[in-house]
């Protein structure tokens, strides 16, 4: 399958400049494939900025970067009206979100006023800046990276607003031997950026998602799916259990990484191979449950077996 | 543990539930420390399911159990009969909830919960008793289908409507063994006689006796007339007939005690026209004699009459018992009177009430026939201030009758009739005491006749040359309203009516609400023993001869299998309907197969591992079946999840089967 080689491709494209972190970028390219957002949690100096710009020169998409501060305003996204005098008339400066790929640096450190900003963008995929609507270039895909939450100097994102990211994934410590490649080759991440070539186009990526509505879901996969969701919402460890569009997510997910691995159907590990990024940010512990989200979904995936009871 | 040998926690609960309704019905009949011992068993079970107790280890269990004997020969002073061994496996039943840490386990209790069920009826078949043994099941089976629901961690009413439903899709299986299948006789008996105080009358009377009966609103039979209910004032229902007074005390012949010769009944000389048609069901009695109006004849298998005309069962009345009874109620009894009966019915102890006996010779002297000493006697009842009471005075040991007939006047129908008839008997006229119950309240709901056991009554017999024995009511002679209207009203200023009932409805009858849902339960309890009760090998031969002709053993079979084959179709039917969902349970349980055939070769399936996940790791393990194992992983996922044909199911048992 002609589709299939090109995504091999960009995954090893982008592994050139993120050593090592194969599940993560497979994870993050099927993110993109099913049409959602993604943000990526680590600490400073992990990786996040690079894998997004990777992502974003893989898929030959055009993209611009926003560097979310404290003091950044919702009009600094989205653009403002200027003053022309000319013709005497009001002319509309479109902001950076008028792109194929935004990549929001540090989401978390801006405040809430301006994160709002970006939740119609990302759920609708068009603007409403001063009573006028303004579609946005298709497809349109917000990155989005933050530092841990407890970090200092950070307004956390609410619960509702976490939703609208299909996947959150944590990038983690390299590898040893990944990291001592990266020492050897002795180049920053920015140098290795623009050697990039483009690996999926604007056709292949609809050809993607064309294969991914076709994906067969059985009954024992949906019977499967449905029990996980019911046990998030039936047992004591969870505070809030999935919602319907979590369970949708999850379904979505499936389907592109069974494409992904060149399956007309889904199999049980493509749920659960997408199950962490896609829940764990949505699921929340309840108080008398010491683990984290990350705990919660391996407790998950050990109660509900595959196989029906 | 696996975790389908879990118990989920909601079948926990519904467990604990059933265990305390199944013990209710049992509750009154038990120390009240069998109930601690629920509670603690219970409490103790749910700390060890919140992870704060554990399950007691065998020492312990061994004392409890030790205990738990000690505790009952205590309480019941023995350890056989049925009372005792229904505590012990009721105490049992609680223990076992301290072993319940398997589904297996949760079986074995579930399964004698069944049982413990039906010993309720050993005590009772009380309409209301059937009613809560019913739901009793339904809340058993609500568990087992609770336990079979694994990981629901909340309580959830869903396994009681589907027991609901599971139950009654049962009542059609239910029917037809109620009516066809054969009431066999038992086979071996053991002696469960219960220590329950027996009700009603007793074979001995000493004026005294009956008063504690009328303090009860029990009941102790009721009747249905085929035709008119005759008047309440003739209602004279006899069941024991008293010829022997010793020391105070009137008592009935033994068989023993009849000549040979005088064990069967003379049959009357005039049977008179067409007699009263009726049946009666009696409570049990643990006694032999039926209660009935007289002349009673009885065509129903197993029933006796006795030389004095009363109707007796050779075997104790344990269960809720149905006759069919004919009576005439004006046949002279006993035309001609043998030697020993006269002498009998003659006899008086040496010596005893000198004054009694004076007075009736007295009255004798003046009378030309017996009849005359009989009206003598009842005017001397009616002139001198006798008074009708609940509450009479003690009488002394040493003639009794001289101090009641002189000194004291009041008492109620035993002292009337035993006075009366040791009257007659020293004027020489051959008498004696008949015991039993007078009249009756009518349901007007359905026409039965409902005879409580305060309508206990004691009247006398006399026998009159040419028309045989003469009921004779010395009673009705100083408080007509007792026979007229029945002893509520003859006690109305007195108010010792039921002294010691204070919640029977029958003391509220006055409220009418109150008065109507009594008498209506009380038909469907009578409609409930004739049918249901009553329902024994002769009747179910009788309605089975009705329905389909003449019987025999091949029909009999055909019939039973026919029936189950009407009920069990339809089932089956709708089985095969359902049957495609069934082939995927059968994808399932083959996979689960090769699951334990891989774990016996030592690779289990983690909790939650997905099949090729699995099949990677049992490869890496089993490298000599690797070819196998990822045939039947990737049959299987085409089977499970690409939904291809179905007819790749059989290829996929085959290579589970083939799988070692």
């Amino acid at each position: 399958m002609q589709v299939q080689e090109a995504i091999d491709a960009a995954v090893a494209e982008v592994g050139r400049v993120l050593l090592g972190k194969e599940p993560q970028i497979r994870l993050a390219l099927c993110c993109l494939f099913a049409r959602g957002h993604l943000l990526i949690e680590d600490l400073p100096g992990m990786g996040k900025t690079t894998l997004s710009h990777a992502l974003a020169d893989v898929l030959g998409l055009s993209w611009t970067r926003v560097q979310f501060t404290s003091d950044l305003l919702p009009a600094d996204i989205l653009g403002v009206s200027v003053y022309n005098r000319n013709d005497a008339s009001f002319s509309f400066h479109p902001g950076p979100i008028f792109t194929q790929l935004l990549l929001a640096d540090e989401i978390n450190r801006t405040t809430p006023r301006t994160q709002s900003a970006l939740l119609e963008a990302m759920a609708e995929g068009q603007v409403t800046v001063e009573g006028e609507t303004r579609q946005l270039p298709e497809p349109f895909f917000v990155v989005a990276t933050q530092n841990p939450v407890h970090q200092s100097g950070t307004y956390p994102l609410p619960e509702s607003q976490l939703d609208r990211f299909l996947m959150r994934l944590e990038l983690g410590y390299p590898h040893p031997q990944a990291e001592r490649e990266m020492f050897q080759r002795q180049h920053s991440s920015s140098a290795g950026r623009g050697a990039l070539r483009q690996m999926i186009d604007a056709q292949q990526l609809q050809r993607i998602r064309e294969a991914v509505m076709q994906v067969h879901a059985s009954d024992n996969i949906l019977d499967y799916l449905q029990r996980l969701v019911a046990y998030t919402r039936n047992s004591p460890e969870f505070e809030v259990g999935l919602s319907p569009r979590g369970g949708l997510a999850l379904l979505d997910c499936a389907r592109t990484w069974a494409v992904m691995n060149s399956r007309g159907h889904i199999v049980p590990e493509d749920l659960q191979m997408v199950l962490p990024a896609v829940a764990g940010h949505r699921l929340i512990p309840s108080g008398d449950y010491s683990g984290d989200g990350a705990a919660l979904v391996t407790l998950l995936q050990r109660n509900v077996d595959v196989i029906r009871p | 543990m696996k975790a389908e040998q879990q118990i989920p926690r909601n079948a926990l609960v519904w467990i604990v539930i059933s265990l305390f309704t199944l013990v209710l019905p049992h509750a009154a009949r038990l120390p009240a420390w069998v109930l601690g011992v629920y509670g603690i068993a219970a409490l103790w079970r749910v700390m060890v399911y919140r992870g704060r107790w554990s399950f007691p280890r065998w020492p312990v269990k061994l004392t409890l159990v030790l205990a738990a004997f000690a505790g009952v020969l205590l309480s019941f002073r023995s350890l056989i009969g049925l009372e005792p061994t229904v505590a012990l496996l009721l105490i049992a039943f609680a223990f076992k909830l301290l072993e319940l840490a398997e589904r297996k386990d949760a079986y074995v209790l579930l399964f004698l919960g069944y049982f413990v069920i039906l010993t309720e009826f050993l005590f009772s078949q009380d309409l209301l008793i059937v009613l809560l043994c019913l739901l009793n099941v339904i809340l058993v089976t609500t568990a087992l289908v609770a336990l079979h629901r694994p990981g629901e961690d909340r309580f959830s009413m869903q396994p009681f409507s589907k027991a609901s439903v599971m139950v009654l899709q049962a009542a059609p299986l239910m029917l037809v063994l109620f009516f066809l299948f054969p009431r066999i006789g038992p086979l071996w008996t053991v002696p469960i006689k219960s220590q329950q105080a027996t009700t009603g009358m007793s074979e001995f009377m000493k004026p005294g006796d009956v008063s504690q009966l009328s303090r009860s609103g029990e009941v102790a039979f009721r009747v249905a007339f085929e035709g008119d209910i005759p008047p309440q004032s003739q209602l004279y229902w006899r069941g024991l007939v008293m010829s022997r007074l010793r020391q105070g005390t009137w008592s009935a012949l033994n068989y023993y005690d009849v000549p040979a010769s005088e064990r069967r009944p003379q049959e009357p000389v005039t049977a008179g026209p067409a007699p009263l048609r009726y049946s009666i069901i009696m409570e049990p009695t643990q006694q032999r004699w039926l209660y009935s109006l007289r002349y009673a004849r009885s065509n129903d298998p197993g029933i006796l009459s006795a030389p004095d005309y009363r109707l007796v069962r050779p075997v104790v009345i344990e269960d809720d018992f149905l006759y069919r009874v004919s009576s005439w109620p004006d046949a002279a009894l006993e035309n001609t009177l043998s030697d020993w009966r006269r002498l009998t019915e003659l006899a008086l102890p040496q010596g005893s009430n000198p004054r009694a006996r004076q007075l009736a010779r007295s009255i004798a002297a003046g009378a030309e026939t017996p009849a005359d000493i009989v009206a003598g006697v009842l005017a001397l009842f009616t002139e001198q201030p006798f008074v009708y009471t609940l509450q009479p005075p003690l009488l002394p040991e040493d003639n009794p009758m001289d101090a009641f007939l002189f000194d004291t006047r009041r008492g109620f129908c035993e002292h009337y009739a035993s006075a009366f008839v040791i009257m007659m008997r020293a004027a020489g006229v051959p008498a004696r005491v008949v015991a039993g119950y007078q009249g009756g309240e009518v349901n007007p709901v359905n026409r039965t006749v409902i005879v409580h056991q305060f309508d206990a009554h004691a009247w006398a017999e006399v026998w009159l040359e040419g028309r045989g024995w003469v009921r004779v009511d010395p009673t009705a002679a100083v408080s007509p309203e007792r026979i007229e209207l029945g002893l509520e009203q003859a006690l109305a200023s007195e108010g010792s009516f039921l002294a010691d009932s204070p919640l029977s409805p029958l003391r509220y009858r006055r409220i009418d609400l109150i008065n109507k849902l009594r008498l209506r339960y009380d038909a469907l309890t009578y409609r409930w023993q004739s049918w249901v009760v009553g329902f024994n090998a002769d009747t179910q031969m009788q309605l089975l001869q009705q329905w389909f002709g003449e019987f025999n053993a091949r029909k009999f079979a055909l019939l039973i299998l026919g029936s189950w084959a009407l009920v069990l179709i339809p089932v089956g039917l709708s089985l095969l309907v359902r049957r495609r969902t069934h082939e995927v349970r059968k994808l399932d349980r083959l996979y689960l197969k090769f699951c334990d055939k891989l774990e016996k070769m030592g690779v289990a399936r983690e909790p939650g591992e997905a099949p090729a996940a699995y099949a990677a790791r049992a490869r890496r393990a089993l490298p000599r079946l690797a070819a196998q194992i990822t045939a039947i992983t990737t049959l299987y996922q085409q089977l499970a999840y690409a939904d291809t044909e179905q007819a790749a199911l059989d290829k996929f048992a085959a290579a589970v089967r083939n799988l070692n």
